[in-house]
């Protein structure tokens, strides 16, 4: 009997991932322990978890359990206990997720994420997480705390600055009696140099994907993502960004993309469809098409630098993707097309995060006009698969895949 | 490039089929319902070109395009309705540069470039308002056919207005304007100025080029012409068989490729 040669995959899987996976999981435990401690902080993806971190309090992060909700397929089941009890379908669906586990943990993937005892929100991401966060407070009786940053269209004004400032410290006061925690320099020189070990290591990971063949997809860096987005400021992670860039420069060292025979360079904007990032990804990768950058996982990129770590911080978080006038949004799209060499792009219109998704439309325009190649938005979830429509989503790509023919 | 090439549209009301000889003359084509089954949709135009055509269509290549294209068997390929309608365009009248073509399922907007392949376009949302399962809608709720839909819009002297652009609500309003005795031509004329203005309004999208192409099933219907020619501020350009343009696109892509 012969045995023929199993055809390699189109998709090649990063070696990386087993450490991936081996420290969000001691994540999850820390977490735990923090909670049963009555240390732990639930915060918003934009937040700077710089400070609770250097304070010793443990973090939880809503918007990646909801990706998990969503990875795991459960989107429309957890999003429906949030609409049972009167939230309306057309609210955040990280929100109705986080909102329907607190209300049936037992029904949620890891049985919800461990009890918070401060619910700690920026709205630099936008501002549906105050009120959500004011749902979960009254569900979990944790007091929440606001880090108010104001949108900006341009340079960052000097009383912005001082406003945001003073946050920050209202923030040290606020942890400082709630977990009886004190900040010192040293300490937030600690993590504050981690936090920027880290994101050096990631960011240069991202820009390796300059190089054809991209040696990581979207779904890649979704998924390697998540601890520089939750881990921020703990060495737990330098470890594995390490690892990575290691396997990402011996890709583009030998010539090894992400995926098999690479065609179609494009750009992602927006959230990833959690509950279909494998099937959605892989099946345009069949068909030679690679996503070598997007808007979403560049947005952690700030380094918390300089003499006065603090102005650092006010600067990084107040100047983050989604806090920035329109004209910021094309032009950071125009210049990863730019720096990646991209064919085109992708808008993923995501209902449940309006905050990313309006001005799209006039994006595609703007972009397309001053870069010359074509792009398409296509409509959906991030995590509930209900308003995710793939007939009508693959004649949209169908027709711009069908334009670099 | 071969002497024939067969296109066939599996749209989400009728399915098309064209077949065209390589100076790109119709030689057959034929339109029916789609149905429950696509494939005995293919199957019966397929029987329907090869006797009208007395041709064997054996080995003459098929391009599927439409909503059910990846499931027409014989196909060489599938192409998206959205290239096939601006090849199929481009083959009648290359002048043409904004296309609208309004289906059973969707409305599309269409820039065809120079070498008549789309360079940009929008399709509506997941919604009805815009196509033809809208007019069929408040046709069912007048009580009259779809043929008379139009001709009874063009009657009205003062149209209804019809505010709102969802299906299920627009049946609603219509149903309170027959509740409150109004003309049923001047709610028909409302209900055709309602969806010109969401069609046009997508269209204003893409950017409004003329000549402006209408395609599609829609097409056929006067008042929609009308409303949305009044909408654009400009007149149209109608191809004699309408529905069959994303047929006809991907019989010229059976004969001259994608790329040629």
């Amino acid at each position: 009997m012969t045995e023929t040669k199993k055809e390699e995959k189109v998709y090649r899987q990063l070696e990386s991932n087993t450490l991936l996976q081996q420290i969000m999981f001691q994540y999850m435990l820390e977490g735990h322990q923090a909670s049963e401690e009555k240390h732990l902080a639930w915060v918003t993806s934009g937040f700077p978890v710089e400070i609770p971190v250097a304070m010793g309090v443990g973090v939880s992060y809503p918007e990646q359990y909801g990706a998990v909700v969503g990875s795991q397929k459960v989107g429309p089941e957890l999003c429906g206990y949030a609409e049972e009890i009167g939230y309306s379908q057309e609210l955040c669906s990280y929100a109705r997720s986080s909102i329907g586990s607190v209300e049936k943990p037992s029904e949620s993937p890891m049985e919800g994420l461990p009890t918070p005892q401060a619910l700690l929100a920026c709205n630099n991401i936008c501002g549906t997480v105050l009120r959500w966060y004011d749902a979960v407070s009254e569900q979990t009786g944790a007091p929440v705390f606001l880090l108010d940053t104001p949108p900006i269209d341009g340079e960052q004004p000097e009383h912005h600055k001082e406003y945001v400032r003073r946050g920050i410290d209202r923030l040290v006061d606020f942890l400082g009696r709630t977990f009886n925690a004190t900040l010192t320099e040293k300490r937030m020189r600690e993590v504050a140099a981690l936090s920027s070990k880290a994101i050096h290591l990631w960011t240069s990971s991202l820009a390796a994907c300059k190089n054809t063949p991209s040696p990581l997809n979207c779904a890649d860096r979704f998924l390697a993502m998540a601890p520089v987005v939750s881990m921020r400021g703990t060495d737990l992670i330098i470890d594995f960004y390490q690892t990575l860039l290691d396997e990402v420069e011996s890709r583009v060292k030998n010539s090894i993309g992400a995926i098999r025979d690479e065609k179609i360079r494009l750009l992602w904007d927006n959230i990833p469809p959690w509950h279909a990032i494998f099937r959605f990804f892989n099946g345009l990768a069949k068909r030679g098409v690679v996503f070598p950058a997007d808007t979403y996982t560049h947005a952690w990129s700030g380094a918390i630098e300089g003499d006065d770590l603090y102005e650092s911080v006010v600067s990084i978080y107040s100047n983050v993707y989604l806090n920035k006038g329109l004209d910021a949004k094309v032009d950071k799209m125009c210049e990863l097309i730019e720096d990646y060499n991209l064919d085109g792009f992708l808008m993923f219109s995501v209902r449940s995060c309006k905050r990313y998704s309006l001005g799209q439309l006039i994006s595609k325009e703007l972009v397309t006009e001053r870069t010359g190649v074509p792009g398409v938005i296509i409509e959906g979830d991030m995590v509930d698969s209900r308003v995710f429509n793939e007939a009508q989503i693959q004649t949209r790509i169908d027709a711009l895949l069908e334009m670099f023919i | 490039m071969g002497k024939y090439g067969i296109g066939i549209d599996i749209g989400s009301t009728t399915a098309k089929g064209v077949l065209l000889d390589n100076t790109l003359k119709i030689i057959s084509d034929f339109i029916m319902p789609t149905g429950a089954s696509g494939s005995r949709a293919v199957e019966k135009i397929m029987d329907e070109i090869a006797s009208s055509s007395k041709l064997k269509l054996k080995g003459i290549p098929i391009i599927s395009t439409g909503y059910g294209r990846t499931r027409v068997e014989n196909a060489e390929q599938s192409v998206t309705e959205i290239t096939c309608h601006s090849v199929g365009i481009h083959s009648l009248n290359p002048d043409i540069r904004l296309l609208i073509d309004v289906g059973g399922q969707d409305s599309k907007v269409i820039r065809i470039g120079q070498d008549g392949r789309p360079v940009d376009f929008e399709l509506n949302d997941k919604c009805s308002a815009g196509t033809g399962r809208f007019l069929e809608v408040m046709a069912g709720v007048l009580g009259v056919s779809i043929d008379e839909l139009g001709p009874l819009a063009l009657k009205s002297l003062s149209p209804a207005t019809i505010s709102s652009t969802c299906t299920v609500f627009a049946e609603s309003e219509v149903v309170g304007h027959i509740g409150a005795g109004k003309d049923p031509a001047d709610i028909a004329a409302g209900v055709h100025a309602s969806m010109a203005a969401k069609i046009a309004s997508l269209s204003k999208r893409v950017g409004t080029v003329r000549p402006v192409c209408i395609t599609g099933g829609v097409a056929l219907n006067p008042a929609f012409r009308y409303y949305i020619s009044k909408q654009l501020g400009t007149e149209l350009w109608i191809p004699e068989k309408p529905q069959f343009t994303g047929a006809l696109g991907a019989a010229v892509i059976a004969i001259r490729g994608l790329s040629g």
